[in-house]
């Protein structure tokens, strides 16, 4: 069977991420540079499902920015994806902290997000919208359908970075399409 | 399989797969890695003023820890020196609370915690201390709580009594709190801890999720839920608070209570009666504390409310395998139970010269 895969990014390339740390880790910022192009998007990705829109990017590089000062205390190298996610996620809680809960999720996609693309206000609106039904779905399904649907990564390649089984995040993926698939139904349903 | 171009692009594309990927991908992160060295020194620029106080505070902190070993190891000889790290900043939010013997109070808004100090409001103070990379901790009143180590990727307070709210940004594992009868480990999140003068504990969830672990029991509390701790027993079995009064009732007494066999079965039986589906995280983790002739009802009930995933079977979750229950735990929906196992073995024990 023809086999297509989404991304051109091969999974084998995480072997290297040991070594990537540890040069990171030794002042080597090169090394911190290929990290970020590794996992820019799964970092992306995970504030995209926590965060209003319009602050992800600059969250991202406050991410990375806190992983660099705290690589000293990653005790298993192999581990930066699964460490990093978790200081992702910790960062979109913070964001909360301070910011409060009236920042809303379904604060709109902004047009310096889409910058660069070809703009259609339909699309980026109805891309807006099912961002925002994706973003009901519970964390453990979300998570992996942006990183899928959005950042273009595929099932193994979420497994790798995150450090989650394979097993599980095919589940995920699985069930929260299905509920997916269900809200956006019952959303044409309604509109109709 | 059906779900193969979800998976990894490969099989029959899926057109709504496709259609999603389309409208979505335009939201996809494309831009270039920064420059690292550039960026790295702004944030220096911009933390001159506290790293011009730390490095000297730093020498004058390790020379309060010299003199302070010396001292040790002249006086008390058969003391272990405690892991001394950098102190935490205490600020007073009300009242005066106390850091050992010295109040803080009038002006002086702030204060230190350093390793081995114990922080105490009474009933008219509360306090917060925060520590750069790890979060901030509120202190409510009539709390008792000590800072037993400081150390690099590993901050442990003990809450002897009273009740603090944590919020935590340092990765998981990383901060743990103890009480008298459970140990409670950050994974991420926002929570509040009470703990009663007899030791008695309750923890809540308010965002991400915390591990509660003593004597073997693990509990895993994801944001919305609770779960109780006793002396000598540790933590109770987690719950939602949404569940019915009947249900949290009878959980608490199979969970502390001295039951006879008649009485446990008569619990049991409310408890999965009244269990909704929202109730499953109490289920997961009622399959490893019931025994062998309780745990098929718990199995068929929460199978009935969230079928086990593919590779799950009943044999294996009545003989408790350990991969088959982390397996449904993670189809469950409230977080992957690796996390957990990847970071359980940097706190489960606790430091020599605590308790």
């Amino acid at each position: 069977m023809e086999r297509r895969v989404v991304t051109a990014l091969p999974v084998s390339e995480l072997q290297d991420d040991g070594a990537l740390v540890s040069s990171a880790r030794e002042g080597d910022r090169a090394a911190f540079g290929c990290l970020y192009d590794r996992y820019a998007r799964m970092v992306h990705g995970i504030l995209l499902c926590r965060v209003p829109p319009p602050e992800v990017d600059d969250l991202v590089q406050e991410v990375f920015l806190a992983a660099l000062r705290q690589l000293h205390a990653l005790r298993d190298v192999a581990r930066f994806g699964a460490w990093l996610a978790v200081i992702t996620r910790n960062r979109a809680n913070d964001y909360y902290r301070k910011s409060g809960p009236e920042a809303a999720l379904t604060e709109p996609v902004s047009e310096e997000q889409t910058e660069g693309r070809p703009h259609n206000p339909a699309e980026a609106q109805e891309a807006a919208m099912i961002l925002a039904v994706v973003r009901t779905l519970p964390d453990a399904y979300s998570e992996p359908l942006i990183l899928r649907l959005v950042e273009g990564l595929t099932g193994p390649e979420i497994a790798a970075r995150t450090g989650l089984k394979h097993g599980s995040v095919r589940v995920n993926l699985c069930r929260g399409m299905q509920m997916l698939r269900e809200k956006l139904n019952d959303r044409a349903k309604g509109a109709s | 399989m059906k779900d193969d171009y979800l998976w990894d692009g490969s099989g029959e594309p899926d057109p709504e797969v496709q259609k999603l990927e389309k409208m979505l991908g335009r939201l996809r992160h494309d831009r270039p890695a920064p420059s690292f060295e550039r960026v790295v020194e702004v944030p220096a620029k911009t933390r001159s003023r506290f790293l011009s106080f730390r490095l000297p505070f730093a020498f004058g902190a390790a020379a309060a820890i010299l003199l302070a070993t010396v001292t040790m190891i002249l006086f008390l000889r058969s003391r272990p020196v405690p892991n001394l790290g950098p102190a935490w900043d205490v600020a007073r939010l009300e009242g005066a609370p106390r850091v050992g013997s010295k109040a803080i109070r009038g002006n002086a808004t702030i204060g230190k915690l350093g390793v081995g100090q114990t922080l105490e409001t009474d009933d008219s103070s509360r306090a917060a201390i925060t520590f750069d990379e790890t979060g901030r901790v509120e202190v409510e009143r009539s709390s008792r709580l000590r800072l037993v180590t400081n150390g690099p990727g590993h901050k442990r307070l003990s809450l002897e009594r009273g009740t603090i709210r944590a919020t935590i940004w340092a990765p998981p594992g990383e901060f743990v709190v103890d009480t008298p009868s459970a140990v409670a480990v950050d994974l991420g999140c926002v929570y509040t801890l009470h703990v009663d003068d007899s030791g008695a504990g309750l923890l809540r969830t308010t965002m991400g999720w915390v591990g509660f672990k003593l004597n073997g029991h693990e509990s895993f509390i994801p944001a919305g839920a609770v779960c109780a701790t006793r002396p000598k027993i540790g933590p109770g079995t987690p719950y939602f608070e949404e569940a019915t009064p009947a249900f949290r009732d009878a959980l608490g007494r199979f969970d502390f209570g001295e039951n006879t066999a008649a009485e446990r079965n008569s619990l049991l039986g409310i408890i999965l009666l009244d269990a909704r589906k929202s109730d499953i995280l109490t289920l997961w983790h009622l399959l490893s504390r019931s025994n062998e002739a309780e745990r098929p009802r718990v199995y068929d009930r929460l199978a009935a409310l969230a079928p086990p995933p593919e590779g799950v079977t009943r044999e294996g979750i009545l003989r408790l395998d350990r991969q088959m229950l982390d397996s449904w735990w993670n189809s469950l929906g409230y977080g992957d139970v690796g996390l957990w196992r990847m970071f359980e073995h940097d706190w489960s024990k606790r430091p020599p010269g605590t308790r």
